[in-house]
């Protein structure tokens, strides 16, 4: 009891300390995707925007975000000076970003279903949640590491903005050789008989960039 | 106690390696211990191994009995260290109160009631209690290098690490933090490190002396005024001189009569009047850098 509200408090404090500027990003996003989607009069325009929202920039924002979570903070040398583990470090961090991101997906997806779209065309409930959370887990992995790997955030944001830009280009060569790789799979071909594959590599390789976080959070001389 | 053996630590790698530090070995006690040292002679790379947030690239170094080559040995090390950087970041849209307390959660202090008792403690000790409420944003530089200290107290060390706190101080808030230092270091192991003789010199017992990665001295300030005997020197002249190689100006004081000059080193040719004098503390550190 007394551990949890010790770490109720600690994630108190990491939302007060968290840089507010950048929950502009996200939201600024949201509001404009919302008002595109409330001007287009065709169904069929509205539900590839809103595809488009939840597959493609709700996992590109996390990506950017999550790079600039660690390494831009203040206190960095004092928090390394803690006993705090780095999984610790990351799992505050990078929850919190996740918070944020769900909170803009289900807010999109409540928008959405008002206006009408029917987003079943990428599946079930479930299925739709996956359209965004595994290639945002994915992406959010790849900025917290690379930014970690370049002892700087612009690294780690330029890593993840290239990823996105070369997976939306190269969509047909993707889907054709390497479909367990491809961040857009589930928007582009929600009944691919690869996407449960598909998934599982992408969430397999998100877990191995973030203990290749913790491993590079070890060393912490290389941030400072 | 602290304990250092032939500690190195190399930046970069091939062609492009530095070595900031080279073999020091130290044993460090209880009380206040000082490293003086130019800008660049290695002292916060030391004292950021000695923090646990840089890795030695060789060498040995145990505090209160716990290795800190292994993970374990530096978080166990950590839960009883206090830490002030010489870049000392906060978080501005923290309280002083939230600050200290967001880091004594971070350093596993638990209990919210103890916890906030001790947080209230330490910003008293520091006399911020009255603007514990108000954000770190609209703080002085020297109210913010006080919340510094209030953290670094939070979990009531045993190793307190101060790197530089008083460069670019006034001379009250110095006197103030100096003083603070001295209490702390009643009860437990401070380690100043500074550039300011005049801090080591009003405050330390125990000292070393760093310049290019390696130890030029170790022992009291008394030792190291000894080590200037015969080689402090003040002359007047009534215009201004350029002293001989060999000879740093201390100095120069504009007197009615001319100039006076303190000066470090050989007896002064260019000062046919010098006399000797009685050396201090920083004339010592002169003339060991000197010989450095």
């Amino acid at each position: 009891m007394r551990s949890l509200r010790s770490k109720g408090a600690a994630l108190k404090y990491s939302w007060l300390c968290y840089r507010r500027e950048s929950l502009w990003f996200p939201a600024a996003f949201l509001a404009l995707f919302v008002v595109i989607l409330a001007i287009l009069p065709n169904p069929g325009l509205r539900y590839g925007i809103a595809r488009a929202y939840l597959g493609f920039i709700v996992p590109l924002i996390g990506g950017i975000l999550a790079a600039y979570s660690i390494l831009d903070d203040p206190a960095l040398e004092l928090r390394f000076a803690t006993p705090e583990r780095p999984e610790a470090t990351l799992a505050a961090r990078l929850g919190l970003i996740l918070l944020v991101e769900a909170v803009c997906a289900a807010g999109f997806q409540l928008f959405a279903r008002a206006l009408g779209v029917d987003l079943s065309p990428l599946g079930g409930f479930l299925s739709v949640q996956a359209v965004w959370l595994v290639p945002t887990l994915a992406l959010i992995s790849l900025g917290c590491a690379g930014s970690l790997a370049g002892a700087q955030s612009v690294t780690g944001a330029f890593l993840v903005g290239g990823v996105w830009l070369v997976q939306l280009l190269m969509k047909s060569w993707f889907v054709a050789n390497a479909r367990e790789l491809y961040l857009f799979l589930g928007v582009f071909s929600p009944d691919s008989p690869a996407l449960v594959a598909n998934r599982f590599v992408l969430f397999a390789g998100s877990l191995g960039l973030l203990g290749l976080s913790t491993v590079l959070l070890r060393r912490p001389e290389r941030l400072l | 106690m602290i304990e250092i053996a032939g500690l190195t630590k190399i930046y970069g790698r091939g062609s492009k390696a530095a070595r900031a530090l080279s073999g020091i070995d130290l044993r460090i006690g209880t009380g206040m211990f000082g490293l003086l040292g130019p800008n660049g002679a290695g002292k916060t790379t030391l004292m950021r191994i000695l923090a646990g947030v840089a890795n030695p690239s060789g060498g040995t170094l145990r505090i209160a009995g716990n290795d800190l080559r292994t993970e374990s040995g530096k978080r166990a090390m950590k839960a009883t260290l206090g830490y002030l950087p010489q870049e000392l970041g906060l978080y501005p849209e923290l309280s002083a109160a939230q600050f200290v307390d967001y880091m004594a959660i971070l350093k596993g202090l638990g209990e919210p009631k103890a916890r906030a008792r001790r947080v209230a403690e330490v910003l008293e000790r520091v006399a911020l209690q009255d603007v514990a409420d108000r954000k770190i944003k609209g703080f002085s530089g020297g109210m913010k290098r006080r919340v510094g200290i209030a953290q670094a107290l939070v979990n009531d060390p045993k190793l307190l690490i101060v790197d530089e706190p008083t460069a670019g101080r006034d001379p009250e808030e110095r006197i103030r933090f100096r003083n603070l230092l001295v209490n702390l270091a009643a009860e437990r192991t401070v380690i100043l490190s500074t550039h300011i003789v005049e801090d080591i010199g009003q405050t330390c017992r125990d000292l070393a002396v760093l310049a290019r990665g390696r130890i030029h001295f170790r022992g009291s300030p008394a030792e190291l005024i000894e080590a200037a005997e015969g080689h402090v020197w003040t002359a007047t002249s009534d215009r201004l001189e350029e002293p001989e190689t060999g000879l740093t100006v201390i100095s120069m004081l504009h007197l009615a009569d001319g100039i006076q000059y303190r000066l470090v080193g050989p007896r002064p040719a260019s000062f046919p009047n010098a006399e000797p004098a009685k050396p201090g503390l920083e004339d010592g550190y002169v003339r060991l850098m000197q010989s450095a």
